[in-house]
Order: C-alpha cells, then sequence, then structure tokens
C-alpha cells in the first residue's frame, strides 16, 4: 500500500512516478475524498502558477542595452585602430634600425664575390639609414620618437580613463 | 530574425551583426526580469542587474559553445549576478536547501491576514514575490521559462531532486494558502 502524502501528490502531477505507482496513486485518489479535494487544489495552484504573466522591464531597456553595446564597440575598435597604427610606427623604426645594423655587420665583413651584389644594394640602402640615423640626424629622431611616445601614452591613458567612465555609467 | 532560433541569432552576432542581440534581449528580457524581481523583492535594483546581465552575456558570447540552450546559459549568468547583488547589499541568501522558516513565515502572514481580499490569481503573483530568493527563481524558471527541472538543476547548480523539493514546497504552500482561504472555487 502506497503512502499517498503531498510529495506523492507533486510527482503525480508532474508525471514524475512509474506506471505502477501513478496507477496505485490515481486509484487512491479516485476512492478517496479527501485525497480527491487535495489533488484538485494541487492542480488548480498549478494552473493558476502557469498563467502567471511575466513582468517586463522599462519600454525602452532594449535600446538601452543595445546603445551601451554600441558604445562599447565602437570604442573597442578606435582602441584597436590606435593600437594598431602605434606598432605600425614603432614597426617601422624597428626596421629601420634593424637596417642600419645590418649595414654596420655587413660593411664590416669583407665583400666576397657571391654577396657583392647584395652588399652593394644593402650599402646603399645603409648609407641612406646611416645619413638618416647619423650623428646628426639621430638625437633629433630620438627626440621625436619620444615625443611621439609620450604623446600616445598621455592619449592612451585618457583613452582608457573615458571609456572607464562611459562603462561605470 | 524573429522566426530565428536563440542559436542563429547568436550565429549572426559572433559574424558582426551587433543589431541582432537586440532579438535575443526582446526575447529573455521579460521573464529574466521577472526572475530578478522576485529575488530581489525590487524593481529598480532587477533592471539594473538585468542590463548588466545582457552585457555580461554579450562579452562572454564567444565562449559559448552551444553545448546548452542559450537559455540555460543565459540564467546561470542572470542567477550569478542576482547573488553577488544580494551579498553586496548584504542581504540574506538561502542555504543550499529550502529556507523552511521562511515558508512558514509567508503561510501564516498570508492565512491569517483578513485585509487581503485579492483573487487566486493576483493573491498567487504576490506569494510568487515574496518567496524566498531561490524559491521564486525555481517557480519563474519552472513556470515561466518552462524550464525542465534537470536545467534548473543546471542553472542553480544544485541536485535534480533539490530543485524538485524546493518547487514541490512553493507549490504546496500556495496550495494551502488558497484552499485556506477558500480560494479554489474561483479557479477553473
Amino acid at each position: 500500500m502506497i503512502n499517498i502524502n503531498d510529495e506523492i501528490l507533486n510527482k503525480y502531477l508532474d508525471d514524475d512516478l512509474s506506471a505502477d505507482e501513478k496507477l496505485k496513486v490515481k486509484t487512491a485518489i479516485e476512492n478517496s475524498s479527501e485525497l480527491q479535494k487535495k489533488y484538485d487544489a494541487l492542480l488548480k495552484t498549478n494552473n493558476l502558477l502557469k498563467n502567471m504573466e511575466p513582468d517586463s522591464p522599462s519600454l525602452d531597456f532594449s535600446k538601452l542595452v543595445m546603445n551601451k553595446i554600441n558604445i562599447k564597440t565602437s570604442t573597442a575598435r578606435q582602441q584597436k585602430y590606435f593600437l594598431v597604427t602605434m606598432l605600425s610606427f614603432l614597426g617601422l623604426i624597428a626596421l629601420g634600425i634593424t637596417g642600419y645594423l645590418l649595414f654596420q655587420i655587413l660593411s664590416s665583413v669583407q665583400a666576397s664575390e657571391t654577396n657583392e651584389v647584395v652588399t652593394t644594394y644593402s650599402k646603399n640602402i645603409g648609407d641612406y639609414l646611416s645619413s638618416m640615423f647619423g650623428k646628426q640626424n639621430i638625437s633629433i629622431f630620438g627626440s621625436i620618437l619620444s615625443f611621439v611616445i609620450l604623446v600616445s601614452a598621455y592619449f592612451l591613458y585618457e583613452y582608457q580613463k573615458q571609456s572607464k567612465k562611459i562603462f561605470s555609467n | 530574425m524573429k522566426n530565428l532560433t536563440d542559436a542563429e541569432i547568436i550565429e549572426s552576432v559572433k559574424k558582426g551583426n551587433v543589431a541582432d542581440y537586440s532579438v535575443l534581449i526582446d526575447r529573455h528580457k521579460d521573464k529574466s526580469f521577472s526572475m530578478l524581481k522576485r529575488m530581489l523583492k525590487n524593481e529598480m535594483d532587477a533592471e539594473e542587474v538585468l542590463m548588466d546581465c545582457f552585457l555580461k552575456a554579450y562579452n562572454n558570447l564567444s565562449s559559448f559553445k552551444f553545448d546548452s540552450k542559450f537559455s540555460t546559459w543565459f540564467y546561470r549568468i542572470v542567477y550569478n549576478t542576482a547573488l553577488t547583488k544580494l551579498s553586496s547589499a548584504k542581504r540574506k541568501i538561502e542555504n543550499e536547501m529550502v529556507s523552511v522558516d521562511d515558508l512558514h513565515l509567508l503561510k501564516s502572514k498570508y492565512e491569517a491576514d483578513v485585509l487581503i481580499n485579492d483573487d487566486a490569481a493576483v493573491l498567487v503573483q504576490k506569494i510568487v514575490n515574496e518567496l524566498p530568493s531561490k524559491n521564486a527563481a525555481v517557480i519563474s524558471m519552472f513556470y515561466l521559462e518552462e524550464m525542465a527541472t534537470e536545467e534548473i538543476s543546471e542553472v542553480l547548480k544544485i541536485s535534480v531532486s533539490n530543485v524538485k523539493v524546493i518547487l514541490h514546497r512553493s507549490r504546496n504552500l500556495l496550495r494551502e494558502i488558497i484552499e485556506k482561504r477558500n480560494l479554489l472555487q474561483d479557479v477553473l
């Protein structure tokens, strides 16, 4: 004999019993007016819960969320472009320095027949780079580079500050 | 767009169609807002937390691997963010099991109050709004979102049997109050 408590009635309602148990509960409900009343109440409560209407946030909620996402996306894109520009600039400078160093190495080695052509070309590039990064220009380049890095760092810092402010709002 | 599944919309958003995310928001905002409102017991907090949840979900969309339904994944974010909000406000968080005392208090309040003249449907809404956070979350997910107990257990990170215990206790509480107040004849 199965003991029909609230737990079993809930399981019966949720169709969470085995076929054998279901049959026993069904029979018990049919034979007991008290159980029938209890099950009926549970069924009606279940229907009330099923018919509950969801609440809604403010009307412009979706728009507000999308605005925040759009601000975030555009800021991220701008930051990406800024970073790419800075990296390209630094990359070009690194390339120039590498070329200069390469020329210094090549010019210190005795030119052989096999690398004569390469040496000629690299000598020309080297001459150009050495004139560019020569004693006279290197201090100017260094100053410009330092200035650019300082200005970029300042703007990057300001940008990060602004982004944080936007997202915290 | 409205006929697309959540997974198809996510794919579209991942491809760069950011505007499609608004379809997901429109689809899930009401039910998740209802759950948050019942958990936090405050409409403004619920809206603020929900906005945070949609932004979190968007930021982590690339990590969504379609192993589960979007709703399960999203409700996990909603539930955890709500718990964080509750703990940050130093409010009470229920233990792993149902806080039976709170249910008893609620039961005695609604059974005894002679000033309440609401019909059964309104009364149910009121009681659900006052349920302890975890019970309110389970009821919202089960009845509003029509999630299976297995999905709810995944969201709450508790066993399926615990989900059922919470669900049955909440349902029994409502049944007992409605029975006591003789409101059953109103219900079809």
